[in-house]
């Protein structure tokens, strides 16, 4: 199976093992985000693919998220 | 002829200041045979002074040919044999042999390091006919006078054989390394796509690309995270100063709107205020890596051009043998002498007369090196016009080499605790009381000055503001060539030789792109297969390990022979194992080769119609190069810019500041890059610069 974002194989949750990393960078730092701000999932994607500090692949993973409207597990 | 004394130096310009310091009137002759340089001296009796070019020997397969592997039988062949574009070391390779049928004493001139004992050491044993273990060896650290004569007066009486065993050893496994694990990407790349692009690795090449790999990693997965910070604005005697929250990162919005409440409209007490002095000691000499590093960060320039200009001036006998690892200055080098001589420069009149009329005491750093001592100025002033980057690194190195006996700095810092209804706000200045050594090193120094005003305890203090910034934790920065050799130094791999060099051939390669430097598809997918396939070949472990071992070679702890049987070890099953692997390797590799050469033409986001991208583009009818959209090719966008049909045409990667438009560099060969925003209706345009 291709990754859902790059044509590497995906390894892990439908993605590679470069795009699974950010995945998990994601997940990891929106803990961070909802104590700091109280933001939503949506809303912390849409924050961290616009912002210029995001990584190149977690911004991809991001905007993915966003388009399929993959909810939070525990959200 | 009379029989004479064959010196062998590296390089020609070596041999010209030899020759001319060991002539007796200090006109050496210069002669030549076939083209080949050397010079005529005469002293105790007539000596012959004839250079290298470099390495005339190297490490090649016993069996011809370079589509094969594994390759574990080697030897010690001229570099014509082994290498296309060496044809001109055969006619320096017979003069030399010529000259030394005729000498009865022979000397090696060349560096006292690794390389130049391995070069002065196969050309005494192979082009002089044996004579490795007769010649005799000059030691110096720098090409004045003084130094050569000295030099030749005392001349070590055998090469130092440990040093070469360790420059052999250290030859051949990288070569093993290299010619092997080369060929074996190379070829599986080659056999799977019919095409030929040079994927190379080697032994430090591997774990160097590995830090790169490592760091592009978090950067591109990276997720900042919110925070911020509290300042204060405080006026103090009619002057504003910004002081900071005693908690310097606060993660929530909640905490910073509670203090934001809580200090507005109030005004604040200093509760404590602590006045620190410290001394601030000189800085230790230059070796070549802190040299590189201070180069790169003050200039810019990579650790291979800093290499290149420290060559060129200790050749012009302005500074010591540069590829040092030493932080120390022994007394033999004369500080009084060479401050004395610096002292007729106008800009170091004033600065080294200081230094003289005080006892010379130069602050050293712990690393030594047994063949030289740190950089330092010889004292010399330039013969000819140095050219501006050369200017530059000249006085770098005599700045540095005065600032090294200069005194301590005497600095001063203030930290004032102020409460705010509860709250700690901490407001720091910082001054230098006494210069001591910066000023030798003036231009140099990065130093904060941030005086703050006298402030007792308990005075009252207006609060003009209390406010919040609101800040992301950011990426770990990117490797620059200066940082990434520091790493490398750290770590252990390499060594001050070869680092610089390493570094290049990842951008030759293109597996790296950029000053900040940025891991391409290409360098990503070979590390991947490396650590997929031969994780040990990456790894900095072993890497550290065998170069410690090759070191102790030169101490007699440790044999040649078994380090090199040790390496072959290891590489055997390597590359079976690539071998085994040959078809997919090659497929995911020739992949990786086509997408790098997409990557290498993007130009930029088509500023037209926004969704497609600027590439570079042939036309198959026209034969002319010029810039297109991709969106073309879906007849949505024809937005196409012509270009220079001339010169190498290279996306910058950055945007015209005046119009925003992704921009090109055009190179011609010996000409300086021509930065080229391509948008035709560009203020920039008739200015000249974008």
């Amino acid at each position: 199976m291709k990754c859902a974002i790059c044509s590497r194989e995906a390894v892990e949750n439908g993605y590679c093992e470069l795009h699974a990393l950010a995945y998990r960078n994601i997940l990891k730092k929106y803990e961070l985000w909802k104590k700091a701000t109280g933001v939503s999932w949506k809303e912390y994607l849409s924050q961290i693919a616009k912002n210029p500090f995001t990584g190149e692949w977690a911004k991809e993973v991001a905007e993915h998220l966003v388009e399929t409207g993959e909810e939070h597990v525990g959200t | 002829m009379e029989r004479y004394t064959l010196i062998i130096t590296e390089k020609p310009d070596a041999a010209m200041r030899i020759a001319s310091a060991l002539d007796l009137n200090g006109k050496a002759r210069k002669a030549e045979d076939n083209g080949v340089p050397y010079y005529l001296a005469v002293r105790d009796k007539l000596i012959v002074v004839v250079p290298a070019l470099g390495h005339l020997y190297t490490v090649a397969e016993d069996k011809i040919g370079r589509n094969y592997y594994p390759v574990f039988n080697f030897r010690w062949v001229p570099r014509y044999i082994a290498e296309r574009g060496a044809k001109q070391t055969r006619v320096w390779l017979e003069t030399i042999s010529k000259l030394a049928s005729r000498a009865d004493a022979y000397i090696d001139a060349c560096d006292y390091d690794i390389e130049g004992s391995i070069i002065g050491y196969c050309i005494l044993k192979y082009a002089c006919g044996g004579k490795e273990t007769v010649a005799k060896r000059m030691k110096y650290s720098t090409l004045t006078k003084e130094e050569l004569e000295k030099a030749y007066e005392n001349l070590l009486p055998n090469l130092d054989f440990a040093l070469i065993e360790a420059g052999r050893a250290r030859h051949e496994v990288d070569w093993l390394y290299g010619v092997n694990l080369t060929r074996a990407l190379t070829l599986a790349a080659k056999d799977w796509s019919g095409k030929y692009a040079t994927i190379s690795t080697g032994r430090v090449q591997g774990p160097t690309l590995k830090f790169l790999v490592a760091r592009e990693k978090a950067i591109r997965s990276f997720v900042p995270a919110p925070y911020w910070e509290v300042k204060a604005k405080i006026e103090i005697n009619g002057e504003i100063f910004e002081a900071e929250y005693e908690k310097e990162v606060i993660e929530t919005r909640k905490e910073v709107e509670e203090i934001l409440n809580s200090c507005r409209g109030k005004d604040g007490i200093a509760e404590n205020v602590e006045v620190k002095r410290f001394r601030q000691m000189p800085p230790t000499p230059f070796d070549i890596g802190a040299l590189q590093s201070e180069a790169y960060s003050l200039f810019g320039y990579t650790p291979r051009r800093t290499l290149d200009i420290a060559q060129r001036l200790y050749l012009d006998a302005l500074i010591s043998y540069p590829r040092t690892s030493s932080q120390k200055l022994p007394p033999a080098i004369n500080y009084e002498g060479i401050l004395k001589s610096l002292s007729i420069v106008p800009e170091y009149k004033g600065l080294a007369e200081e230094l003289l009329a005080k006892e010379l005491k130069p602050n050293e750093g712990k690393k030594e090196d047994p063949a030289h001592p740190a950089i330092y100025p010889t004292g010399n002033l330039p013969e000819r016009v140095l050219e501006e980057s050369e200017k530059r690194i000249w006085d770098l190195v005599v700045r540095r080499f005065m600032a090294v006996f200069g005194e301590p700095a005497i600095r001063q810092s203030v930290k004032v605790r102020i409460n705010v209804n509860g709250h700690r706000f901490i407001l720091r200045g910082r001054q230098t009381l006494r210069e001591g050594w910066l000023r030798f090193y003036e231009p140099y120094v990065r130093t904060e000055e941030r005086p703050l005003p006298q402030v007792v305890e308990g005075q009252k203090l207006r609060i003009l503001q209390v406010f919040s910034e609101d800040k992301f934790t950011k990426p770990p920065p990117r490797y620059n060539p200066g940082s990434l050799l520091r790493k490398m130094e750290e770590a252990g791999i390499g060594t001050k030789a070869t680092r610089a060099d390493i570094i290049q051939t990842l951008y030759d390669r293109k597996y790296v792109r950029d000053e900040r430097m940025v891991v391409t598809e290409l360098g990503f997918e070979v590390f991947e297969l490396l650590e997929k396939y031969c994780p040990s070949i990456v790894s900095i472990e072993l890497t550290r390990n065998l170069e410690e071992r090759m070191d102790k070679i030169q101490s007699h702890m440790e044999k040649r022979e078994n380090v090199l049987l040790d390496a072959i070890e290891i590489l055997k099953p390597v590359v079976e194992e690539l071998k085994s692997k040959e078809r997919v390797i090659g497929e995911q590799l020739s992949k990786a080769i086509r997408k790098a050469r997409v990557e290498e033409r993007i130009v930029g986001p088509c500023p037209k119609c926004g969704t497609g991208t600027l590439i570079i583009l042939y036309s198959r009818k026209t034969r002319k190069r010029f810039i297109g959209c991709t969106n073309y090719f879906k007849k949505q966008c024809n937005t196409a810019f012509p270009l220079p049909q001339k010169g190498v045409v290279r996306p910058l990667g950055k945007n015209c500041r005046k119009c925003g438009w992704p921009t090109v560099q055009v190179r011609f060969r010996g000409r300086r890059p021509w930065n080229l925003c391509f948008n035709p209706e560009c203020p920039s345009k008739g200015e000249g610069k974008i």
